[in-house]
């Protein structure tokens, strides 16, 4: 430790400012700053400092006062068991504390790693080209408006989505269209699925973009997309498909259904509960290349004629392209990314899919031994599902979700009747609890 | 010469891809599906390696990579601080680990933290209300706009402009264009600063409002800030203050007192938060009283100390910029930094990067034209390249400065060393710097010749896209 | 110096023109050096129409990006699709093989309005 009363993490003696300050020809450091009197600032904020060992106690102790709550939660974040691995590789300081790679030739190993991520996506969604992160879902759903905006100029400013959306993406969405024509319209959905035949008198060649859901916020799974998609082709609109890295493994592939966008949640790998914080996945067409927002990386040779990584297609980037540029975005979810290939790579293709089956068959199994609950009804939506499920409940569900919460759970109220309730590999051994705390409450 | 090791990579092996290595097709669906086939895809093929051979891998990969653990990375603008290593071990404390839909009253620490940090962020910045949900500092610009344009609506006021100095970050204009504003660039003075007479006259009816950087993008302090931001008012339009170089002030000048009524917190920068390679960054968003009620929701308050806190949806706020609460592992690191700083240590981190800066600057043998500058100097590498000179310095063991950018010094270096460097490491990234100046053009253009991989064709990466791995197997068919 | 053929026209947004009855339309030697290599042309398609001094498609270094202003205006009828796989033409060859667009003038007086080579010459320098 240098100085008590300085930043910790600053380096300096005091012998080595004087002769910094000699260097440099001015007596004190004051001097340097060329600030009017008028706008002075007397640095006192009030924030009195603390050891490193005092705030981990201090901040301990603050976390302690969450309630340790089993999460049976999902609604767009998810928690899967993140393999020790992830963190002890990320953690690497030559990844976490670095820059974005604006000098390629000593970044290739992030890089390699942001292309490699971007590959596998490629291989999940069936389309060539994914960015190397969007913030979250919402925000990559938003872009993909955006994008359809830019690409769909000619034919319409309707942008149609479902019934079913969490109100943070809807949200995000509607403030990423604010500065555009782009209206938002809702579809119906039929017994928690697209209602296609609803969805096919409202689309129009006004429409740009439909997006759907595969899982839906509710977890159903959808069983016409193709006829989604050929809906979105027929009147020459994008089909954006919103699903998430497990889901992607087992469900049908986009590209079979014609997906022209796929966006969603890709730290459902990689990331624990993080109170929403997310990575957000983001794959397209060959044709919209030079309409996509975000980071590229891609493959050159250098001078050595050796296979070399770089950032790519910066021209649509906001430094170059500045108010045109397909996005605002800079600073992305990298390190997110990183964390979601070593978990993708790490479970590898069986255990992959294996883990996206126990999505399935879990979910199930609960659904179905609340079913036979006094009181209960489960699954609400006559679907299959994928981690989650809709619950109607007869007593009033904000009054059993908070009963749960004395028992140690916590599960979503989505309607004065209905629950909602996420099934994962970070949960399940604990469906027991969760049976006997419904039992206990109902 | 000064330097005559390689710094940096010894061999020059690749690593290779994980689908080069080991990948694997898995059939999906069949008999044991859970699902019926029609609900599936028919195979996944992805890498499928053991753990060691993973954990081999990636520590490959991150030997090939710079940090700011590695080494000086005085990018400027980009503010590359230390990242101290305990607000890691704070962000992954097991209980903060919540799922975002968490009833209030089971998440008290949670939002106690969320509620601390909005205050904060508001004593630094002068500001009288704070919201943490930007994921990065261009969502918070992008906010912050949309906040200014909910304000004028909400006045019945239809204003349709932003004013932007020439010099300002990409981000400043593409937000504004995002939320439907045509830009107007502000021209610099000879100075290097806002030309006020130019505002004057931009300035009016349409103005929504001006962003800027203060200090500038070189370093510079807008000395007439008082003068800006009354001409502004004056027009009916609105202050923003972009965050990124507020490392420089801390403690001696607050946006809220210069006149801003609107700002974003670059964490990453001024807080210490890891940028991890690009993200994830936080850009919380502070206001002035009368534009609290448009900030994004939810933001969290406390009831009372007894009831604790809450979530609650600002009157009339311009509703989500991100589908939940942010980037909240980045915001518990940057709480933390500030709490261990305190009062005098954030003061000190401002007066050691800008004695850094400057003592960096009077090592440099390039000119610097703009002065005097604070936490970062534009140098100009004159008649020579200055994307050659940076890569160069690459072979002398640092990472270089921005080059050519901002575009109001020509073949511009924007080096900004940060607090975090002693005096013996900037004498050897000046010892980089001035070797660099020293070579001839022909080593300028072949450098780097030191590093993991030689100088790299951006050409053939921009007119041959090749972004996955599938399309570099259909290239060596072509090939074929 | 950079070459700038006396046989066309010039706009100072350094596009140029051949007043032929269906004109050919590109980029100067000196738009390109300044470009630098060029890594993507965007063009209009067949049958668009040009107006003198507006946009027409926008040309991609590494690190810049420039919009193409129409020199005249007009219907076009062909557009260079060599550009479109081998972009590097521009770079190479401004005034033959890198061409981009071919027009039909709407108005021939308008040449007369246009930079001849010695005064684009002028300007560039």
């Amino acid at each position: 430790m240098t100085s008590e009363r300085g930043s910790p993490y600053a380096p300096h003696a005091d012998a080595e400012t004087v002769a910094m300050l000699d260097a440099i020809g001015v007596d004190d450091v004051e001097a340097l700053f060329d600030i009017p009197e008028g706008v002075r600032f007397d640095g006192e904020f009030g924030i009195e400092p603390r050891s490193e060992q005092a705030l981990r106690r201090e901040l301990s102790a603050l976390f302690a006062k969450n309630d340790d709550l089993t999460e049976f939660m999902g609604r767009g974040h998810y928690d899967h068991y993140v393999p020790s691995i992830v963190d002890n590789l990320s953690q690497r300081a030559e990844f976490l504390t670095s820059y974005t790679q604006y000098q390629p030739e000593i970044t290739q190993g992030f890089l390699q790693a942001l292309f490699e991520y971007q590959s596998m996506l490629v291989e999940l969604t069936g389309l060539p080209v994914a960015n190397c992160s969007m913030y979250d879902s919402a925000t990559a759903l938003a872009e993909a408006a955006r994008l359809a905006n830019r690409v769909r100029q000619v034919s319409g400013t309707r942008v149609l989505v479902p019934e079913f959306l969490r109100s943070g993406k809807r949200g995000v969405l509607d403030n990423y269209l604010a500065g555009t024509e782009m209206t938002v319209e809702t579809y119906p959905m039929d017994d928690g699925n697209v209602d296609v035949g609803a969805l096919s008198e409202l689309v129009d060649d006004e429409t740009a973009m439909i997006y759907a859901e595969n899982p839906t916020v509710r977890g159903s799974i959808e069983e016409r997309l193709a006829d989604v998609g050929e809906l979105a082709s027929e009147n020459d609109a994008l089909f954006c498909l919103g699903t998430d890295l497990v889901a992607l493994a087992l469900l049908e592939e986009p590209a079979s259904v014609g997906a022209d966008v796929v966006v969603g949640e890709a730290g459902v790998l990689g990331l624990p509960s993080a109170y929403g914080m997310g990575l957000g996945l983001f794959a397209t067409r060959e044709e919209y290349l030079r309409q996509v927002p975000g980071r590229l990386v891609g493959v050159s040779e250098d001078a050595a004629d050796k296979r070399a990584y770089t950032l790519t297609l910066q021209t649509r980037e906001q430094h170059i392209r500045r108010e045109r540029a397909t996005s605002n975005i800079c600073t992305n979810q990298a390190w997110v990314a990183l964390r979601a290939a070593i978990h993708l790579a790490w479970l590898g293709p069986s255990g992959l899919v294996d883990l996206a089956e126990d999505c399935v068959r879990d979910a199930a199994d609960l659904a179905e031994r609340l079913d036979a609950l006094l009181g209960l009804q489960a699954p609400v939506h006559d679907r299959y599902h994928f981690r989650e499920f809709v619950v109607r409940c007869d007593q009033p569900a904000a009054a059993i979700a908070g009963d749960l919460e004395s028992e140690g759970f916590a599960v979503h109220v989505v309607g004065e009747h209905l629950l909602q309730v996420c099934i994962t590999d970070a949960n399940a051994h604990d469906a027991d609890g969760l049976v006997a705390a419904f039992e206990e409450v109902l | 010469m000064i330097y005559d090791q390689a710094r940096y990579v010894e061999n020059g092996q690749y690593e290779p891809l994980l689908s080069e290595k080991e990948t694997t097709e898995v059939e999906v669906g069949g008999d044991d599906s859970p699902l019926p086939d029609d609900l599936t895809r028919d195979s996944v093929e992805l890498p499928d390696l053991s753990e060691p051979e993973l954990a081999r891998h990636y520590t490959r990969l991150s030997q090939m990579n710079w940090s700011i653990d590695s080494g000086p990375y005085p990018l400027g603008s980009c503010t590359m601080k230390y990242n101290p290593k305990f607000t890691e071990d704070v962000a992954a404390d097991p209980n903060g680990a919540v799922h975002p839909d968490r009833s209030a009253r089971s998440v008290q620490g949670t939002l106690k933290l969320l509620h601390g940090l909005q205050e904060y962020l508001a004593k630094i910045g002068g500001m009288d209300a704070v919201t943490l949900q930007p994921p990065a500092g261009a969502a918070g610009e992008f906010a912050g706009i949309l906040v200014a344009k909910a304000y004028h609506e909400a006045n019945g006021d239809d204003r349709n402009e932003v004013i932007i100095p020439a010099s300002a970050h990409g981000t400043n204009f593409a937000s504004a264009a995002m939320a439907g504003y045509d830009v107007v660039e502000l021209p610099s003075d000879e100075d290097g600063r806002v030309d006020v007479e130019a505002l004057e006259a931009a300035v009016g009816d349409d103005t929504a409002a001006l962003m800027l950087t203060n200090p500038n993008t070189v370093g510079l302090f807008e000395r007439d800030i008082e003068q800006i931001a009354e001409t502004v008012h004056e027009a009916g339009g609105l202050l923003y203050y972009d965050g990124a170089n507020l490392n420089a002030l801390l403690g001696r000048a607050r946006p809220g007192d210069m006149g801003f009524d609107i700002m974003h917190y670059n964490v990453h920068k001024t807080f210490a938060t890891p940028h991890g390679g690009g993200g994830p960054g936080a850009g919380p968003v502070g206001v002035v009283d009368e534009l609290a009620e448009f900030l994004p929701s939810p933001r969290v308050r406390e009831r009372s100390s007894r009831s604790g806190y809450e979530l609650f949806d600002p009157e009339r706020s311009v509703g989500k910029v991100h589908g939940f609460h942010g980037n909240w592992l980045v915001l518990v690191k940057a709480y933390a930094y500030i709490a261990r700083l305190g009062d005098e240590g954030l003061l000190d981190a401002s007066a050691k990067a800008v004695l850094n800066a400057n003592y960096l600057g009077s090592q440099v043998e390039f000119d610097i034209p703009y002065g005097p500058f604070h936490h970062e100097f534009a140098a100009t590498s004159g008649e020579k390249d200055a994307a050659n000179v940076a890569k160069r310095m690459l072979d002398y063991g640092v990472h270089p400065p921005t080059t050519k950018w901002p575009e109001m010094v020509p073949e511009a270096m924007l080096t900004e060393p940060t607090e975090i460097e002693s005096k013996k490491s900037l004498d050897d990234l000046a010892a980089a710097f001035n070797a660099a100046a020293g070579d001839d053009e022909e080593t300028l253009a072949d450098a780097p010749s030191r590093t993991t991989a030689r100088r790299i064709d951006q050409v053939s990466a921009a007119r041959n896209p090749q972004l996955s791995w599938r399309a570099l197997d259909d290239e060596s068919d072509d090939d074929a | 110096m950079f070459e700038v053929p006396d046989d066309l026209r010039y706009v100072e947004s350094h596009e140029w023109t051949s007043t032929d009855d269906v004109a050919r339309i590109g980029i100067t030697d000196f738009a390109q050096d300044e470009l630098g290599d060029v890594v993507f042309v965007e063009l209009p398609d067949e049958g668009d129409e040009l107006a003198k001094g507006e946009e027409f498609g926008v040309v991609e270094s590494i690190k810049a990006v420039s919009d193409l202003y129409a020199p005249i205006s007009g219907t076009v009828v062909g557009v260079n699709e060599a550009l479109f796989d081998q972009p590097e033409l521009v770079n190479d060859d401004p005034y033959a093989e890198g061409w981009m667009l071919e027009v039909e003038p709407a108005d021939e007086a308008e040449f007369d309005e246009l930079l001849t080579a010695e005064e684009y010459r002028e300007q560039t320098e």
